[in-house]
């Protein structure tokens, strides 16, 4: 039973996109690029187009070095307003089109 | 002691006197309370990523000093009043 599971729970694995990409985290190789608040343009590499943070297993990043960038993001969003906070993407224009009422 | 960052988003339509102005205010506080300022950092106007009251920019200013710890809430709340800020963060540096 538990085996039936197992190959049907790898079946899916496969048949999911993998793209492999370097696993190393930026901040341990470049010792000099520090995690601050202030370098938005740097944290908005580890957000999504969205605003949200973008987990460990898309950037690489380690555990430690992660807990900095969430910190010094969410610094950026709330104090400082350098970076936004969750957008959703834009609706269709359902309303543009939809027959004014007379 | 130790160091602080202190971050101010002043209204944009301030012109340069009184921003030096709130500026002055801080350090005063800061120096009132047996603090030092390191360095003074004016950004200069910004867009925010969203709107502070009403405001689509905001012009930043950036203080680092040494201050005593049992002064910083005297500090932050000091800030709470100028009306001419839009907003304010006071952070530890680590060294």
């Amino acid at each position: 039973m538990s085996e039936e599971i197992n190959t049907e729970q790898m079946d899916h694995r496969g048949n999911r996109r993998f793209i492999a990409r370097p696993k190393f985290c930026q901040f341990c190789s470049e010792k000099n690029t520090k995690i601050d608040y202030k370098n938005a343009d740097l944290l908005r590499r580890y957000i999504t187009e969205e605003g949200k943070i973008r987990p460990r297993r898309q950037t690489g990043t380690c555990a430690k070095h992660q807990r900095q960038i969430a910190a010094a993001v969410k610094r950026a969003r709330y104090r400082i307003a350098a970076l936004h906070f969750r957008t959703l993407p834009r609706r269709c224009s359902l309303r543009i089109h939809s027959p004014k009422k007379e | 002691m130790r160091k602080y960052e202190i971050v101010i988003i002043a209204n944009p339509d301030l012109d340069e006197e009184s921003i030096n102005g709130i500026v002055e205010k801080v350090s005063g506080w800061i120096k009132d309370s047996g603090g030092e300022i390191e360095k003074v950092d004016d950004w200069g106007k910004r867009r925010l990523a969203y709107r502070i009251q009403k405001q689509r920019e905001g012009h930043y200013v950036l203080i680092t000093a040494n201050i005593e710890p049992s002064a910083m809430k005297e500090i932050s709340n000091n800030l709470r009043f100028v009306e001419s800020v839009l907003r304010s963060m006071i952070t530890l540096v680590e060294e």
